[in-house]
Order: C-alpha cells, then sequence, then structure tokens
C-alpha cells in the first residue's frame, strides 16, 4: 500500500489520565468531529483541538473475512459513538464483532494505525 | 418540452470478460440502443452523457470514436455505482430545458482490469484506510438493522434466492443458477452476516440508452421522474443504517413529481449489491414500513408472480455490478418491462417501473449519490 498520502485515520493520545480520541469540536454549536476541518460543517464557526472520551456505544459491528490489500482477514471492525465526541470505526479483538448498544473503549491504536477498543468492562 | 422519453436501450454482455476492452464493450450496447431507438445516424445525438467509475481518462471519447460518435459535446459522470443512473438523469433534463434534443446515456466498467475480488477500499478515505470495504459497509447496514428492528439470516437468504432464480430467466445475467436458502447461508461469510452468494460479483459490461422528447413511438417509455441527491452528514447523532434515509429523501422527490406512489408501480428495479441492501431499499421507497422489509421477501410480494416484482431482472445478485453501467442496465431492464419484451420474466401488465440506485463509500456521509427514476404509465 502507497505511504505517501496522509493519513486520514483519527489518532490518540497517551497520558497519566489514560487514552483520548483526538480530534476537533466547534467553539460555536459544540459539534465534534474526528477528522480535520478548517471550520465547523454545521455552522462554519471555528474550531479547536479537542480530546474526546476514549469510552462510548457500539453502534454497528462487523467482521471482514475477505482479503482487502493491506488487511489481513478475519478482522472485526465497530462503530462506536464516544461519550459526547464522534462516531469512529475501530478494530475490536478476535473474530466476534461487538454488540451493538454494548460499551466499549479505544485503548490506543493497532501497528496498522488503526483504533482499537474492547469491551469497556475488559482490563486493557 | 414537457416530457423525456427513452427511445432505446442497449446493453453489452455482463460477465468477467478481461479479454474484452470498454471500447467492445461499449460499441455492443450502444449499436443495440441506437437500433432499439432507430436511430440510423450518429449526427441525431446532440450529446453524450457517459459514466465510468473506475474507467480511465477518456474511456468515453476513445469508444464512441469508433462508432463515429464524434463532434458533439462527451460528458463524463462519476457518482459510485449510481453513475450512469446520474448521467440518465442530467440527461432528462437537458432534454426537458430544450439544451439538447437527443441524448446518448453511457455506462462503462472494466472491473477486471482492477480487482480480482471485492472493490480496493480508498486509501484517502478514514473508514477506506481502515479496510472497511464495501461488503463490511453494508455488513454495517445489517448489523445496525438488526439491532433498530431484528433480522433473521432466511430474509436476508430470500432476496439471494429469489433474484437468482429470477436470474435465471434472464440471458444477460452473469450468474444465471438458481440457489436454495441453505447453500445462501452454508457459503463462505464474507463479512458477517452477508455471506458469498449475498454478495454481487465484479463485472465487465456497458449499458447505453438514448434519451429524447416526446415522437410519438408507441415503444418510447416516458420518464414519468427522476431525482438525485447526495447524503447528508451521517455520524454520531445518526440513528439510521447507511443510505437509508438518503434513499428515503430520494424515493419521496421521485414521488411527489411522478404523482404516485410505490403502491401503483407494477415492479421495481433496487440495488442489490448486497441482499440487506434489497431490504433496505424496499422500505425506503415505501414498498414496505420501516422494519417490513423482511417481511415483505418472505411473504412472495416481491418475487415474480406477486404483487409488486422486485429485480425481475435478477438484480445485480445476478446480473453482476459493472459499477458505472449498473444503474443504466436497471433503467433497460425497467424499459423491456414496460413494453412487454421481458420474456420468460415479463411482469404481467406492467405498465409503471421504479428504478432505485445506491452509489456509496464515503465515509461520513450517507452515501455518494441515490438516484430515483420512474418509467411508463
Ligand atoms: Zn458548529
Amino acid at each position: 500500500m502507497s505511504t505517501t498520502t496522509g493519513d486520514p485515520r483519527p489518532r490518540v493520545r497517551t497520558g497519566p489520565d489514560g487514552v483520548a480520541v483526538l480530534g476537533w469540536r466547534c467553539t460555536g454549536c459544540g459539534y465534534p468531529v474526528a477528522q480535520q476541518v478548517l471550520t465547523c460543517p454545521l455552522c462554519r464557526e471555528p474550531v479547536a483541538d479537542s480530546a474526546f472520551s476514549p469510552e462510548g456505544e457500539v453502534w454497528a459491528s462487523t467482521c471482514l473475512r475477505v482479503r482487502v490489500p493491506g488487511h489481513t482477514p478475519p478482522y472485526a471492525v465497530a462503530y462506536v459513538v464516544l461519550d459526547d465526541g464522534p462516531r469512529v470505526l475501530v478494530r475490536t479483538p478476535g473474530d466476534r464483532p461487538l454488540p451493538p448498544a454494548s460499551r466499549a473503549r479505544v485503548t490506543g491504536t493497532s501497528e496498522t494505525g488503526d483504533l482499537v477498543a474492547v469491551p469497556a468492562e475488559e482490563e486493557s | 418540452m414537457s416530457a423525456a422519453f427513452v427511445h432505446g436501450v442497449g446493453t453489452s454482455r455482463f460477465g468477467r470478460q478481461p479479454g474484452v476492452g470498454a471500447p467492445a464493450l461499449v460499441q455492443q450496447a450502444v449499436t443495440e440502443a441506437l437500433d432499439d431507438a432507430g436511430v440510423g445516424d450518429v449526427r441525431e445525438l446532440d450529446a453524450v452523457f457517459a459514466g465510468t467509475v473506475f474507467g480511465a481518462p477518456g474511456t468515453a471519447q476513445r469508444a464512441l470514436q469508433l462508432l463515429g460518435i464524434t463532434g458533439v459535446p462527451i460528458l463524463t459522470f462519476e457518482n459510485a455505482c449510481a453513475t450512469s443512473s446520474t448521467a440518465l438523469h442530467e440527461a432528462r433534463h437537458a432534454v426537458l430545458s430544450g439544451r439538447f434534443r437527443r441524448v446518448l446515456c453511457l455506462g462503462v466498467e472494466t472491473m477486471t482490469l482492477h480487482f480480482s475480488g471485492p472493490i480496493t477500499p480508498e486509501e484517502t478515505d478514514v473508514e477506506g484506510r481502515a479496510g472497511l470495504a464495501l461488503p463490511g459497509v453494508y455488513a454495517m447496514v445489517a448489523s445496525r438493522y438488526e439491532h433498530l428492528y431484528g433480522l433473521e439470516p432466511k430474509a436476508l437468504a430470500a432476496v439471494s434466492v429469489k433474484n437468482r432464480r429470477h436470474g435465471a430467466l434472464n440471458p444477460r445475467a452473469q450468474h444465471g443458477a438458481e440457489v436454495t436458502a441453505e447453500e445462501v447461508l452454508a457459503s463462505r461469510m464474507v463479512a458477517d452476516p452477508l455471506t458469498l452468494l449475498q454478495c454481487c460479483d465484479i463485472s465487465d459490461a456497458a449499458t447505453a440508452a438514448v434519451i429524447g422528447g416526446e415522437r410519438g413511438v408507441g415503444r418510447d417509455v416516458r420518464i414519468a421522474a427522476s431525482a438525485l441527491r447526495s447524503g447528508e452528514l451521517w455520524d454520531h447523532r445518526s440513528t439510521q443504517p447507511w443510505g437509508y434515509e438518503l434513499m428515503a429523501r430520494v424515493a419521496g422527490d421521485a414521488w411527489q413529481e411522478a404523482g404516485i406512489g410505490p403502491e401503483d408501480v407494477d415492479l421495481f428495479e433496487v440495488h442489490d449489491a448486497f441482499t440487506i441492501g434489497e431490504i433496505t431499499a424496499t422500505e425506503a421507497l415505501g414498498i414496505a414500513e420501516p422494519g417490513g422489509g423482511c417481511d415483505l421477501v418472505l411473504s412472495g410480494h416481491t418475487a415474480l408472480g406477486g404483487r409488486q416484482p422486485v429485480n425481475p431482472s435478477g438484480g445485480l445478485l445476478s446480473r453482476g455490478h459493472p459499477l458505472g453501467a449498473t444503474g443504466l442496465a436497471q433503467v433497460a431492464e425497467a424499459v423491456w418491462q414496460v413494453r412487454g419484451e421481458a420474456g420468460a420474466r415479463q411482469v404481467e401488465g406492467a405498465r409503471v417501473a421504479a428504478v432505485e440506485t445506491m452509489g456509496g463509500g464515503t465515509a461520513g456521509i450517507d452515501g455518494n449519490g441515490c438516484v430515483v427514476v420512474v418509467l411508463g404509465g
């Protein structure tokens, strides 16, 4: 896979108080976004750097079992709506997708650069 | 111009045919469409609205010169799976506005040139970079749908069984074999809960349609309505599966323009790239209530012989999915059905048909584009 393209995936920050998902929040309406924006897509007010909660609710999930260039199947993925934050796409361990409406927590990024999350009650 | 009509349609052969390039496919489709429309002289065409997703720059011009179609404006559209539906929608409005009297619409895709399996996701896309290939996008639709309404595997299987049974009656189908529900569910898992026989195949093909005004020819099919939108932001505020609200908005536009509702339509060609896509499309179009799409297919309502057949052609599951060519393939089926020329898969007494094409893949929005076209009446 080409590495010449800027990586659009969200990043995390790991500090003494744990992991935070980095992104932006509108200074006008509070809209949270995980992709870099110059102004708010909703109201065009300025955005500020923001660190979002790593915890949230699984919105939908699946496991891809087909070969996709640059990715080794099987890999489970989920949309997680971070608490008071944006919805992000995460990898989850194993090949059993996390059930929608369950709680999940982002623990970091994988070697391949994807956000990784585990069931919220599990130890990271 | 008060109405635009489809004067003629044509397609190439559908299938994985890597040895056949775009120029040959385009010639097959356009020749059939021009003959079907009774266009003897290509100088009767005022413009070409073409579409391809993965085709090289100049794909349309490179092929059309071999048919002597030169000199007129040739525009190429890209709107993911809805590419050639978008070309048709725009051609209709170009005719209605009087800008052009007659427009050739063309869709062409040579997918085996680029892929051996699923489309490689776009790495500049935040979710494409994370490996969310299109089967995964639709699997997420199934996951969310199941959470909202419940989803039995037998309903997903029923879509594949029905459409492949229809496809067995379609000599143009890439996959013309019938399957059982057991075979569908036992086939290899691609992205939970979607198995291989619930996914359309990639395809090389071209499709064409000639669009013009009213000329008093009985075989011409009136375009009663067409609607096009791109997706809204689809983010943490969203509750519905991907594409659902976009399809519903576009369908609402189309029904309003046509002055009819889904209950007045005799057959539908909808975007069944994956089985769950047909279930959500039938709800978004209003054939079933939200959450009613599974019962709809299980009841036989949407099978040939049922009250409102969906995908009598066999759909993308049978025909294969040559992205930029798919929309006009759906339109061609609708035209043949409304004319009564659909052979063994003819919907008896068909007068009005509706086509829905859903294009997607871009993270963050509810679809790249969706088109709904109402034909006949
Ligand atoms: Zn804002």
